[in-house]
């Protein structure tokens, strides 16, 4: 049997990103989309921050900024700032770009911690462009050569705007969009999915589904798959979000620790996100069950998105899951009938990539310091071993471990590490090669570079609506 | 840095994991450490591993080395990749290369169109005239690659083959002259702390007591500290890795000095060929279980293609590794931490890697155990996917012509590879690192040079119709062999580039 009609079900960012996206890479293939409206807890369908990977996705559909951005309404975002996660000291921004170059032999990362152990080193983010830029509520596309070059950027979505500009682009594809609501789900001799029912009694049949669904996972559920639970580690169990966009906005979130989790402002959306058992926050609250499934790919079924993975929106990794998850899937679509040793490898890929987003996530709560019944709590639980090793091998010396499947590069990490003011013990050896007075020397200048490129960049409002005339002018 | 007091490292063992750990403490932790080698005239260095991987070309340039100079002083050559002879089947021959098939970029990897007209019935030539690593290698050409991506010359990489027995010297004269300290005697015996377990000073046969922080185990197959000392289980990969000696015996170059090592099939094991520029190394790995060293011996006489320039030479190991490398302050290094047969020049990148990641986690007093747990997790991410590797070769054959190779052949083999084979026969997949020593063109080119060809091919491979795809093939063959004829040969290029001194 060869692989030639792909059914995907659920029609939010999730489910179109999927059909276009295999339909666009893998054009023989047959794809149809049962276009559910996603539920109020597919958080990769509902939450408009996305992170630079989402660009990399657009690109490799041939969907330009004109069309992802301009025409959608999109904004650009340099990153976010974090407040009050450590009592006493200062917010910081985690953007997507460098903090510096090492010199020699010896990484940035252990230049600067020896700076700030000495007491006179600049905050960490003052050296990353995008996050001097985001603070300043300024934004350019990176480019020349100066400190500018090089930086990502993720969007802040309008999310209908750009849903219906990915239906567009997967019916020029050639995606066949078929309505109706799921009925029923029946299954084949070996425990895949033989067919779908719609309330009209028609049946649906595909080689092979993707489950777009959201959580509830409409179609991969009914296999019986186990799944990890995370509560223990991210104890956040409710999300409060609304639509509230902001007149003059800035080119990130604020991300604010409370007392019994922490709250958002964005450009388009607020919200928060909380531990039910600590405490209530108002607004309609939208259940959280932290986890991922052990076996995203099972039988003729991959569950793409908050199916296969369930995480608060910190740090914005939900559509990313989603994203890499259909990333996955085209590399590794089976040539013929889907066979349980490609899924084996799909789900040891899938598994460690969302098992260190987790980790990312849970460092921001591992390495908080707040005085509240909540705060204690979480920073009281035993780590999982992969992020209890990254912290002690950072404590101890600065270094971050190597993992498969990382999602957040070196620079992330120590973003928030830095910025939650998680310093080494000692300095590695490595260091020894660059006498301090050299180090600071390079970190101030960096520091200064960077502030006088900021200085005269256009607000985010004006480069967009510079963008956007550029676009009519040209039409 | 003033006021730390350095770390008093103590290496037993010269030799070339000896030395070269020497040196790179030396050059890359001054002031931080205090070497003291203790080596013995009265041990011999192994010293076969003459063939080296890409990543060596790291680690000349981190100790200030210039690459010339180097090559000339061991007589070093080039190397391009391992031909393979008899693998797959008696009469096969392919070319690892250092570097990939196609021209490396674009979505879908080039085996993949290459499958697709394979298995329409389309005539095409092999996968190894689609690299151009392979066909420089081939055509006993060489020159330095290219940065530009537009260019064949980016697609390739290349190592050295080098005489072991000048490298230590080499590097004893670098190690030295960076303040470490060399001491003649053997060690007779270990001293414990009674508390804690550590490693507080060896014993010589002189008498003289060498005191230490951090105890480098570079004493080879006799793992004179960790295992013996501190008797670290040793887990036995014999089952999978059979081979168990080898006899060596360099001769006179009397055919081509390739751009590549050879490994050559045999009844019992496999044979290198090793080309440098004064000689040819030569050695047969076999089983003992399977052929006898006279036998294994007589057989390498009758192999190799110039006069001896010695006696055959036999050495025993055993397949496998200790189970940690890094216990209380000992760091083993090289085969003193485990051993793989060199099949696939794997010897001196293992004490590379080691080196490396001891340099990263130096640790700052004898107990260390955040430094030790993560040193151990990447040398044992490095043992795995290592051994994985080299099975293939074993397994991957149609062999029926001695017991060796039925065994091999029909043995039970670590389902991690089993699992690796069957995704790549099912549709050319290859299991992806992000980092690791041999990556994605390494294992197609011995699976497919083995014989296990993909059976289907990754959907996207479809996109282009037909001819233009046959077209584009035939405009790549034809632009690589164009472009292998300007290259200059080896040996003109070793000539012109780092020739050994003539008196030598």
């Amino acid at each position: 049997m060869s692989l030639t009609r792909l059914l995907v079900v659920g029609g939010g960012i999730t489910g179109w990103s999927t059909a276009a996206a295999i339909k666009r890479r893998v054009p023989k293939l047959a794809v149809t989309i049962l276009p559910l409206a996603p539920p109020p807890d597919a958080l990769a369908d509902r939450i408009a921050t996305t992170l630079p990977s989402v660009l990399g996705f657009h690109a490799d559909l041939g969907i330009g900024l004109d069309d992802a951005v301009v025409r959608t309404g999109s904004l650009y975002r340099l990153g976010t700032r974090f407040e009050g996660w450590v009592e006493g000291a200062l917010d910081y921004v985690h953007a997507y770009a460098r903090h510096g170059e090492g010199i020699g032999g010896a990484a940035f990362q252990h230049l600067w911690a020896r700076a700030a152990l000495s007491g006179d080193a600049p905050p960490f983010d003052s050296l990353s462009p995008a996050a001097a830029m985001a603070r300043a509520g300024r934004f350019v596309l990176p480019g020349g050569d100066g400190p500018l070059a090089d930086y990502g950027f993720g969007l802040t979505l309008d999310i209908p705007r750009y849903t219906a500009m990915l239906m567009a682009f997967a019916r020029h594809v050639g995606v066949e969009g078929h309505l109706g609501q799921l009925a029923g789900v029946e299954h084949d001799a070996q425990g895949g999915i033989a067919g779908l029912v719609l309330d009209d009694g028609t049946r649906l049949a595909a080689d092979l589904y993707c489950d777009c669904t959201g959580p509830n996972a409409r179609l991969h559920g009914t296999l019986g798959v186990g799944r990890e639970d995370w509560k223990r580690w991210l104890p956040g169990d409710r999300l409060v979000l609304e639509a509230a966009p902001i007149a003059d906005p800035l080119p990130m979130e604020r991300v604010v620790a409370t007392e019994n989790g922490w709250r958002w402002i964005g450009p388009t959306q607020q919200g928060a996100l909380y531990s039910a058992a600590h405490g209530t926050v108002p607004g309609e609250p939208i259940p959280i069950a932290a986890g991922a499934s052990l076996e995203p790919w099972r039988h003729n079924v991959v569950a793409i998105g908050d199916a296969a993975v369930a995480i608060e929106p910190l740090e914005w990794s939900n559509l990313h899951l989603a994203h890499s998850a259909i990333d996955r899937l085209i590399t590794m679509l089976p040539a013929g009938a889907p066979h349980p040793l490609e899924a084996a490898e799909y789900n040891r890929q899938a598994l460690a990539e969302a098992r260190r987003v987790r980790d990312f996530v849970l460092l921001h709560y591992a390495t908080a310091r707040r005085d509240t019944p909540f705060w204690h709590d979480v920073a009281g639980a035993d780590l999982p071993d992969s992020l209890a090793h990254t912290l002690r091998l950072f404590r101890e010396r600065g270094r971050l471990p190597f993992y498969e499947e990382e999602t957040f590069d070196r620079d992330s990490w120590l973003a928030v590490l830095f910025g939650q003011a998680v310093l080494p013990r000692r300095i590695d050896p490595l260091a020894d090669s660059v006498p301090p007075a050299e180090a600071m020397r390079a970190i101030a200048q960096r520091h200064a570079a960077i502030a006088q490129a900021v200085q005269p960049l256009p607000t985010l409002a004006a480069f967009r609506a510079a963008q956007s005339r550029h676009l009519h002018e040209r039409a | 840095m003033a006021g730390v007091k350095p770390v008093r490292v103590v290496i037993v063992g010269g030799g070339t994991s000896g030395w070269m750990t020497a040196a790179a403490l030396a050059r890359l932790l001054p002031g931080r450490v205090s070497i003291h080698l203790i080596e013995s005239e009265a041990i011999g260095v192994i010293g076969v591993g003459e063939a080296t991987l890409p990543h060596i070309r790291g680690f000349v340039e981190k100790l200030g080395i210039r690459e010339a100079d180097f090559m000339a002083w061991t007589r070093g050559t080039f190397k391009l990749g391992i031909e393979f002879r008899d693998w797959g089947k008696i009469g096969d021959s392919y070319v690892h290369p250092f570097g990939t098939f196609g021209r490396g970029k674009g979505e879908v990897d080039f085996h993949h169109y290459w499958t697709r007209l394979r298995l329409a019935g389309t005539d095409v030539p092999p996968l190894e005239q689609f690299s151009y690593g392979c066909m420089l290698a081939r055509a006993n050409r060489f020159d330095l690659p290219l940065d530009d991506p537009d260019h064949l010359a980016s697609t390739y990489g290349y190592a050295y083959q080098f005489d072991a027995l000048l490298f230590a010297p080499y590097l004893r004269t670098i190690a030295e002259g960076l303040g470490a300290q060399r001491t003649e005697g053997k060690v007779v015996e270990v001293l414990r702390d009674a508390e804690r377990g550590t490693i507080s000073a060896v014993r010589l046969d002189d008498g003289a007591l060498i005191e230490g922080d951090l105890f480098i185990d570079c004493s080879g197959f006799r793992s004179l500290l960790l295992g013996e000392a501190l008797e670290e289980p040793f887990e036995d990969w014999n089952h999978w890795l059979p081979a168990d000696r080898a006899v060596a015996m360099p001769c006179r170059t009397a055919t081509a000095v390739t751009p590549y090592t050879s490994a050559i099939a045999m009844p019992a094991g496999w044979r290198w060929r090793i080309p440098l520029q004064h000689r040819t190394g030569n050695g047969y790995v076999y089983a003992s279980a399977f052929t006898s060293d006279d036998d294994a011996a007589r057989a390498l006489t009758h192999a190799v293609e110039g006069a001896p320039l010695a006696d055959p030479r036999v050495l025993r190991f055993r397949a496998g590794r200790r189970r940690r490398s890094w216990v209380k302050n000992c760091v083993a290094i090289g085969l003193a931490s485990g051993f793989l047969e060199p099949l696939e020049s794997t010897s001196i990148y293992l004490v590379q890697q080691a080196i490396t990641a001891l340099i990263e986690l130096f640790p700052e007093t004898a107990d260390a155990p955040v430094e030790r747990d993560e040193f151990n997790r990447l040398i044992d991410l490095e043992y795995d996917r290592i051994r994985d590797f080299l099975i293939l070769h074993y397994h991957a054959t149609t062999r029926t012509d001695t017991d060796f190779w039925n065994y091999v052949r029909t043995m039970t083999i670590p389902d991690s590879l089993s699992e690796k084979i069957e995704l790549f026969r099912r549709a050319g997949r290859v299991v992806k690192y992000r980092e690791g020593v041999f990556l994605d063109a390494s294992w197609i080119a011995v699976y497919v040079g083995q014989g296990i060809l993909p059976e289907g091919y990754d959907p996207r491979a479809d996109a282009p119709d037909s001819g233009a795809l046959i077209q584009g093939m035939q405009a790549l063959h034809r632009e690589i062999t164009a472009t292998v004829e300007r290259v200059p040969e080896h040996l003109r290029y070793i000539d012109r580039y780092c020739a050994m001194a003539a008196a030598a």
